[in-house]
C-alpha cells in the first residue's frame, strides 16, 4: 500500500522539555489512523510540525514520499486544536478565503457546507456559531480541496453527545470515501469506533503502533460462575488456565494461548459442573491503552 | 502576486473597520488637499492680522508647479491613518491565530507577508493617484496661466510621496509583525517619532551626517516642507535621490526582516 506519511526520528524540544522524542511512524493510504495519548503527550506538537507551523528540532518527515513544500499542505486538510477562522466573516466568506488560499474550485464550497449541514447558517458571522458549528465548519474547510489526507485534532473536544455523534458520522462518511484520516484524540471510544490503526504517544515517545482489530487478540479472558463450592479448585485443574482471579461472584480466568471459552466449558461439563455464567471478555482499546501507558519507559513496542 | 493581493483583500473587504478607516482616510485626503484655499480664506477671516500681513491671493498654493510639492507634503501628514489600519490588519492575524491557519492551509510565511505588502502597495498607489488628480485639477483651477512647459515640473513629488507612504506602511507592518498586539504597536508607532527625535537631537552636534539615515527622517526627507519659501527662505524643491535611496533601503529591510526573523 502507498505510504502517505512517513516520519523518522522526529524530535521537538522546548527548552528542557522534550515534547516529541525520536518519533517514527508511517501512515498508509486509506487508513483511518488514530493518534492517541493523554493531554500534553505531544500529539498537537507532532501535527504542528507536520503542517509547518512548528519547526522540528531534529528528524524529518515526508508527505506522499516527497520532500515538503508549502504546496504539499494544499493537498492536506487539517484542523489543529481549535477551529480558527476570521470571526467577523460569515462561514461562507471564510470558506471562500480558504478556497482561495488552497486553490480549490468555488463550487466545492456549497458541497462541503452541505456535507457538514451548515448550509442554512452559511451567511451568519462565524462569531455567532456554536462550538459544534465551529467544529463542523473546520471540517468543511479541511475538506474544501478534496484532500488526500485529512488531519483532525480532537474534533469532538467540548461537544455534547449529540455533537460528538454528528462529527463521528461525518468522519465515518469521509472514511468510507477512501480518504486517509489522521485523528488525534484522547477519547478512546471514539478511536475504536472509527479508526483502523492507532498509535499511542506518552510524553513524546511512541509506545505502541498497530491495527485496531489486533486489539483483543492473543490471550482470552473468560468470566465464569457456577453453583459449585470448589469451583476455584476445579478451575485451577484446567490445563488452559494461566491465572485466575475472583471478581464479585465470578471467576476471571486468563487462558493460555490456544485455549478458548469452548474448551473451558467442555472441561467443566466433563467434571459435571454446569456454568451459570460464561462470558468471553473482549479486551477494549481503553484497557489496552491504559496497559500501554503503564509500561515502563524502556519497554517501547514496535 | 495578484493572487496574494486577492487573498488579503478578501479578508479586508468584509471587515467594517477597514471600510471606516479607509473611507475616512480617502475622504479626508481628497477634501483636505482640495480645500487649501478655502482654509486660507478662513484663516484670513478669523484672524484679522493674518489678512493684513499676507495677501492670500498672492500665495501660489495651487499654482503649477508649486502645487505638486505643496499637496504631496500636506497629504503625507495623513499617512498615520493608513498605518493604523495596516497594524490592525496584521495584528488581527496574530490575535485570531489566523496566520497559523493560513500557513496550515498552504501559504508560506513569505507569501503571507507579501500578501500584506501588496495591500500596502495598493493603498500607497491609490493615495498617489488621488493626490495626483487633485493636484492636476486644482492646478488647472487656480493657476493664473497654464503652460505645458512647466505644468509637470515637480510632478515627480507624486512618486516620492508614494514611496513615503509605502516606506511608512512597511515600517508599520514590521512593527505589527514583531509586536503582534495592536494597541502596543500603535503606541510604539507614535512614540517612534519621539524616540527618533530624541536620538537625533542628541547626536546632531557630533555626527550630523548620519541624521538623514534615520528611518523616519529618511521618510520625511522624501517630500521636504515647501511652505518656508513663501517666507522667502531657501527650500529643497526637488526630490533628493539620496533620500530616495535611503528610504528604499529601510523599506527593503522592514519587509525582509519579518520574513527571516
Amino acid at each position: 500500500m502507498e505510504t502517505v506519511l512517513s516520519i523518522s526520528q522526529l524530535t521537538k524540544t522546548f527548552g528542557r522539555i522534550t515534547a516529541v522524542n525520536k518519533l517514527d511512524l508511517e501512515v498508509k493510504r486509506g487508513q483511518v489512523f488514530g493518534f492517541l495519548g493523554p493531554n500534553g503527550s505531544g500529539k498537537t506538537t507532532t501535527l504542528g510540525m507536520l503542517m509547518g507551523v512548528v519547526n522540528p528540532t531534529a528528524g524529518n518527515f515526508s508527505w506522499f514520499g516527497k520532500p515538503v513544500t508549502h504546496g504539499t499542505r494544499k493537498k492536506i486538510g487539517a484542523v489543529l486544536e481549535h477551529p480558527i477562522f476570521y470571526p467577523y466573516l460569515s462561514g461562507q466568506k471564510n470558506l471562500e478565503l480558504t478556497a482561495l488560499i488552497k486553490g480549490a474550485p468555488h463550487h466545492h464550497i456549497a458541497h462541503v457546507l452541505e456535507a457538514v449541514e451548515l448550509t442554512s447558517r452559511k451567511d451568519d458571522k462565524y462569531k455567532t456559531y456554536s462550538l459544534g458549528m465551529k467544529q463542523r465548519l473546520a471540517i468543511a474547510s479541511a475538506l474544501l480541496n478534496d484532500p488526500i489526507v485529512l488531519i483532525l485534532d480532537e474534533p469532538t473536544n467540548g461537544l455534547d453527545p449529540m455533537g460528538i455523534a454528528e462529527i463521528r458520522n461525518i468522519i465515518k462518511k469521509i472514511a468510507a470515501d477512501g480518504k486517509t484520516i489522521i485523528l488525534a484524540s484522547h477519547l478512546l471510544d471514539e478511536v475504536q469506533k472509527v479508526c483502523s490503526h492507532f498509535a499511542v504517544l506518552r510524553r513524546g515517545t511512541l509506545m505502541h503502533c498497530g491495527a485496531v482489530d489486533d486489539v483483543g487478540k492473543g490471550e482470552e479472558i473468560v468470566e465464569v460462575a457456577a453453583y459449585h463450592d470448589d469451583l476455584a479448585l476445579v478451575l485451577q485443574e484446567f490445563s488452559g488456565t494461566l491465572s485466575q482471579k475472583k471478581e464479585n461472584s465470578n471467576y476471571l480466568i486468563r487462558l493460555k494461548e490456544g485455549f478458548n471459552s469452548q474448551d473451558l466449558n467442555r472441561f467443566l461439563f466433563d467434571k459435571g459442573i454446569i456454568a451459570a455464567h460464561l462470558l468471553t471478555q473482549k479486551k477494549s482499546l481503553e484497557k489496552q491503552f491504559l496497559e500501554i501507558l503503564e509500561e515502563p519507559d524502556h519497554a517501547i513496542k514496535k | 502576486m495578484l493572487h496574494l493581493l486577492k487573498v488579503d483583500l478578501k479578508k479586508l473587504f468584509n471587515y467594517r473597520t477597514f471600510w471606516i478607516i479607509c473611507g475616512l482616510y480617502f475622504l479626508t485626503l481628497g477634501m483636505a488637499t482640495a480645500s487649501g484655499m478655502e482654509f486660507l480664506k478662513w484663516l484670513a477671516n478669523t484672524f484679522k492680522d493674518f489678512g493684513s500681513k499676507l495677501n492670500i491671493d498672492r500665495i501660489p498654493l495651487y499654482h503649477f508647479p508649486d502645487v505638486w510639492q505643496n499637496l504631496t507634503w500636506g497629504s503625507g501628514l495623513l499617512k498615520l491613518m493608513l498605518a493604523i489600519m495596516v497594524i490592525i490588519s496584521i495584528t488581527n492575524e496574530y490575535q485570531y491565530r489566523t496566520i497559523r491557519q493560513n500557513i496550515i492551509d498552504g501559504m508560506s510565511r513569505e507569501q503571507f507577508i507579501l500578501s500584506k505588502v501588496f495591500t500596502n502597495l495598493l493603498l500607497s498607489i491609490s493615495s498617489m493617484v488621488l493626490v495626483f488628480f487633485v493636484a492636476l485639477f486644482t492646478g488647472f483651477i487656480y493657476s493664473p496661466e497654464i503652460s505645458f512647459s512647466y505644468m509637470f515640473t515637480g510632478a515627480e513629488f507624486c512618486l516620492s510621496y508614494f514611496l513615503e507612504l509605502f516606506a511608512f506602511l512597511s515600517f508599520a507592518l514590521m512593527l505589527g509583525i514583531l509586536i503582534q498586539r495592536s494597541g502596543l504597536s500603535i503606541v510604539l508607532l507614535f512614540s517612534s517619532y519621539l524616540i527618533e527625535t530624541i536620538i537625533k537631537t542628541n547626536i546632531d552636534d557630533y555626527f550630523p551626517s548620519i541624521v538623514p539615515f534615520f528611518p523616519l527622517q529618511s521618510i520625511m526627507n522624501l517630500v521636504p516642507l515647501p511652505f518656508a519659501k513663501y517666507a522667502f527662505q531657501e527650500i529643497q524643491d526637488y526630490v533628493s535621490l539620496t533620500a530616495v535611496a535611503i528610504a528604499l533601503g529601510w523599506t527593503f529591510l522592514s519587509t525582509i526582516s519579518p520574513i527571516y526573523d
